[in-house]
């Protein structure tokens, strides 16, 4: 499922912390729905039912506060055990291709996507094309060849992606693409995102070791300081 | 604009709850209570275990249809509370939280056993217990601290603790004697019976599954499934576990061991098997502990839920946000009954047994709840699993029973203990719980059987400033329509979801509402003496809601709240009751209450099909405040000078108050001649508390029709407005 011109993100917020997170890159996005989920993570020694008693009214009002700052989008509270299982259900419910956390940009200009390879790829390529025909911002398409790999096979990928982003309507002029030889994406990623201003991620199901050793890509997440807009990955 | 309050989400799956049924299952109940089994039983102690998980899977499937049917946090305790009213809700809490405390202490001074005894310097009462309450804490801490998804970490200990056992079934079936079976029940049945109320503890742990219903996903799959299955196999695994521990050991010899599963463990499986076994045994000690400690907090919260205990044990510590008040008194008390157990011998049988009475008791009271739920089949009860004939009559028959034979058996000290608890139940509830429980059970209804045919008045409630007046005009149209049909109330509140999710706990708001409701609402029912359900339902829209709740009750009348607004967004009344108005086929009263009090009402009639319902209504607000009501009729004057007017009007009053079967003593008579018809009903009508006014015309299509003067009634005239249509 590839759309064009109809992106939704969802935005989820930690309503458990008396601080509003940074947010100001939503406004900056242009035309793009905004789901905003609030969630109140519930240790398991409690039912979510006796915080929703107590910290409800209090939730939907920091809620609101944030929603009020950036536009009044659609909002959802959701008082979970299980933060990241509540993100999937509220995504798949309101038809969201992506998930953006927070970050310290104030503007956006500069949109870095790394690409891995042909998994997902369609999908991150339909949300980059949204974002850019919705607001005025450059991408750099990314890569970084894995360590035996023809770097001329990333090449190719990165072209490949730059003309299927004109296919869908972008100007040629606001793409670029950069290759890496380092070998360590994690590292290109993390160093070459504080130049930008946005990061778009594909997110793909964690591999066995990724589970148990944990997600290379919320670790990436974690290790950004600019906002990162995760491309779900839904089949 | 979000959902009000927020969404619950459902996060535990089939493996979770698995693990959290087994985990609190396979605990200390298997690995200590094999030797005071054997001591009492001999080889048929695994005949004991087997009824024991008979009458657990009895229970296990009178709590899945419940469960099924109100997947609420609050288990027994709930369902208990719910059909047998607050009296026995409080028994069945207080049964549960203390059945609970025991479990917790009798798998602590499990857990100090297996810890001591393989080390010989260690021996003794004290280390015991000392080592029982050491574990106590650090579980405490742990939860007063909270943790977060730690459900991977426990699937692989429980994984590892089920395995250890297995491997000890699997291989102990080679090493039987079959001579140390024999003979098989040295005690006779009797000595098996009173086994099985000392081994049943080794079952509680199933009904956490119930106990946490809120928070699982696909609750009408997941929860009978999981349910039975724990039940089902954990009993094979127990008396696989007695029948190789009593095969391989001579069972006297076996009833001296406080350690017997490592003592039959080493005969085969050398010192490694000892290790494994003592590994396994403090595993399921911790994990079945620490479930009990959860599960009780949940019952009290469930309890502060329905004002059984006071919600100050509800309160959540304002940075870990767990249920702190209610861990801390848990553990307290915990705490003590391990200390009990320096100075009594025999208290780990003791605390087994007293958590067994308690669970037997409420599980037996669980089965009388599922009858009376099938009895009185009340609203919100749909149970995606129900007991098929014959198993429905068959289960809660034989659950009372053997639970009764079981507790039979019990040792005396323990009917004391148990009996002093469920005494101290009924005490609580007479002087603490009885004012502010709201409760009442459907007890009464399941005897009574279904009544003769009522006169149904609807009342969808939502606002809690309006809701007493809106009830109390209802009370009084149910009142004065005795003639058709005893009267009732139907309070109805919607809750709005957008997606309705098996993955979303909307069970929790269902409980809330309804709480609040039945508060309020029954007030106002006493006051007028009248019959008074409530429903809360949820669904995509408020209006729908309601009208299906209409449909559904047949009702006679709905009496709708209405803020006074008119032609707004597209809308003619509002969003939710202009579906409502247009659809519905009852009588309709559409009112906005600006006054608190109905005092005097006045019907505006004017010829036409509807003028007998407004004057009628008129009659049935005025007996809220014992008043006269007014019917008024306004002639514009034919040409000057017309004489005539006075008595054209009395004669439309007096056309339309015996249409509506009215005495002439019941109302008064008021016409005004007027050239501004509408001039004069404002000011005719400003000098009354509340104002009848029809609501013109049957609506087809889009439009809902209203009068020039009805416009003006509701935007000029300061008293009350009804806007009233027939059906």
């Amino acid at each position: 499922m590839v759309r064009i011109g109809d992106l939704t993100i969802l935005v989820p917020v930690d309503v458990s912390e008396a601080e509003p997170p940074v947010l100001d890159v939503l406004d900056h996005l242009g035309a793009v729905e905004v789901v905003l989920l609030g969630y109140f993570p519930v240790p398991d020694q409690a039912e979510p039912a006796l915080l929703r008693d107590q910290y409800g009214p209090g939730a939907a009002d920091r809620l609101d506060a944030v929603a009020d700052e950036h536009g009044g989008p659609v909002e959802v509270l959701v008082f979970t055990h299980d933060r990241e299982s509540t993100i999937d259900r509220i995504a798949d419910e309101y038809d969201c291709d992506a998930v953006l956390t927070a970050g310290r940009s104030t503007v956006v200009d500069r949109v870095l996507v790394p690409l891995r390879g042909d998994l997902n790829l369609d999908r991150i390529l339909a949300v980059v094309a949204d974002l850019l025909l919705a607001g005025d911002e450059t991408a750099t398409l990314f890569h970084s060849v894995a360590e035996d790999a023809d770097p001329s096979q990333g090449e190719l990928l990165l072209m490949g992606a730059v003309d299927r982003l004109v296919e869908h309507g972008v100007d040629r002029e606001r793409v670029d693409w950069r290759l890496s030889e380092s070998g360590d994406p994690r590292t290109d990623i993390v160093e070459l995102g504080a130049e930008y201003d946005l990061v778009v991620l594909g997110e793909t199901e964690p591999s066995l070791r990724e589970r148990i050793m944990g997600d290379v890509l919320s670790d990436i997440v974690d290790a950004l300081e600019v906002p990162a807009l995760v491309v779900r990955d839904v089949e | 604009m979000s959902a009000e309050g927020g969404e619950l989400e459902r996060t535990l799956g089939f493996l979770e709850a698995m693990t959290l049924g087994g985990g609190t299952m396979i605990g200390a109940g298997i690995f200590i209570l094999p030797g005071i089994a054997a001591q009492t039983a001999g080889p048929a102690s695994s005949i004991a275990y087997a009824i024991a998980g008979f009458v657990a899977l009895l229970a296990a499937l009178s709590l899945s249809e419940l469960a099924t049917g109100m997947p609420i946090a609050g288990g027994s305790y709930h369902y208990v509370n719910r059909a047998l009213g607050g009296l026995f809700g409080a028994v069945v809490g207080w049964g549960m939280w203390t059945g609970l405390m025991f479990a917790s202490a009798f798998y602590m001074i499990g857990f100090g056993q297996y810890l001591v005894e393989p080390i010989p310097f260690l021996d003794g009462r004290v280390f015991i217990v000392g080592l029982g309450l050491l574990g106590l804490v650090l579980l405490l801490g742990v939860n007063y601290y909270g943790t977060e998804e730690s459900s991977a970490f426990q699937n692989v200990t429980i994984g590892v603790e089920t395995a250890i056992v297995l491997v000890f079934v699997a291989v102990g079936v080679f090493f039987i004697d079959p001579e140390n079976l024999e003979p098989f029940a040295p005690f006779g049945p009797g000595g098996v019976v009173a086994t099985t109320g000392i081994v049943f503890i080794s079952f509680l742990g199933f009904e956490i599954i119930a106990t946490v219903a809120g928070e699982i996903k696909n609750p009408g799959r997941i929860i009978p499934l999981s349910m039975i299955l724990s039940v089902v196999l954990v009993t094979i695994l127990y008396v696989l576990v007695m029948l190789v521990s009593t095969g391989v050991i001579p069972f006297e010899s076996l009833g001296d061991s406080p350690i017997p599963v490592s003592d039959v463990a080493v005969t085969y499986l050398g010192p490694a098997g000892v290790v494994a076994i003592v590994f396994a045994a403090i595993i399921a000690a911790i994990s079945s502990s620490n479930s009990s400690i959860l599960a009780a907090s949940r019952v009290i919260y469930a309890m502060g839920r329905d004002g059984v205990v006071t919600d100050w044990f509800n309160v959540s510590h304002p940075r870990f946000y767990t249920p702190h008040r209610a861990i801390a008194a848990t553990g307290g008390v915990t705490a003590l009954l391990i200390l009990v157990g320096l100075e009594v011998e025999a208290i780990i049988a003791l605390l087994a047994e007293a958590a067994s009475f308690s669970f037997l008791v409420a599980y037996s009271l669980v089965h009388v709840s599922l009858v009376v739920f099938r009895r009185t089949d009340p609203d919100g009860y749909d149970p995606s699993f129900a007991l098929p004939r014959p198993v429905y009559p068959a289960v809660p028959i034989l659950g009372v029973g053997l639970s009764l034979v079981v507790v039979s058996q019990m040792a005396t000290v323990v009917v004391v203990i148990g009996t002093g608890i469920v005494a101290f139940g009924v005490v609580w509830y007479a002087v603490y719980a009885r004012g502010r429980v709201v409760s009442e059970g459907l007890l009464a209804e399941a005897i009574r059987g279904t009544p003769a045919e009522p006169y149904r008045v609807v009342v969808p409630v939502a606002n809690p400033e309006t809701q007493r007046g809106l009830l109390r005009l209802a009370a009084a149209s149910a009142h004065a329509n005795e003639d058709r049909g005893t009267p009732e109330l139907v309070a109805v509140n919607v809750t709005p979801v957008a997606h309705p999710s098996p993955l979303q706990n909307v069970e929790a708001d269902r409980a809330d509402h309804q709480r609040d409701l039945l508060e309020n609402a029954r007030d106002v029912a006493t006051e007028m003496d009248v019959t008074l359900r409530t429903r809360a339902v949820v669904a995509r829209d408020v209006g729908e809601g309601i009208l299906d709740v209409l449909e559904e009750e047949a009702a006679d009348e709905v009496i709708l709240g209405w803020d006074g607004t008119l032609g707004r967004d597209d809308h003619v009344f509002g969003a939710t009751v202009d579906p409502v108005v247009r659809h519905a086929h009852c009588d309709i009263s559409l009112v906005d209450l600006r006054d608190e009090a109905v005092g005097t009402p006045v019907a505006l009639v004017a010829p036409g099909p509807n003028a007998p319902v407004v004057a009628h209504q008129a009659v049935e607000f005025a007996t809220v405040d014992e008043a006269v009501p007014t019917l008024l009729n306004v002639q514009p004057p034919r040409g000057a000078g017309d004489s005539d007017a006075e008595n054209r009007g009395r004669a439309v009053v007096a056309d339309v108050a015996e249409a509506a079967g009215l005495d002439p003593d019941e109302y008064e008579v008021q016409v005004v001649v007027a050239d501004d018809v509408g001039q004069a009903v404002v000011e005719a009508t400003s000098r009354y508390d509340t104002v009848c006014v029809g609501l013109s015309g049957r609506v087809e299509g889009p439009r809902i029709p209203f009068g020039d003067v009805t416009e003006r009634v509701v935007q000029d005239v300061p008293s009350n407005v009804a806007l009233i249509r027939g059906s």
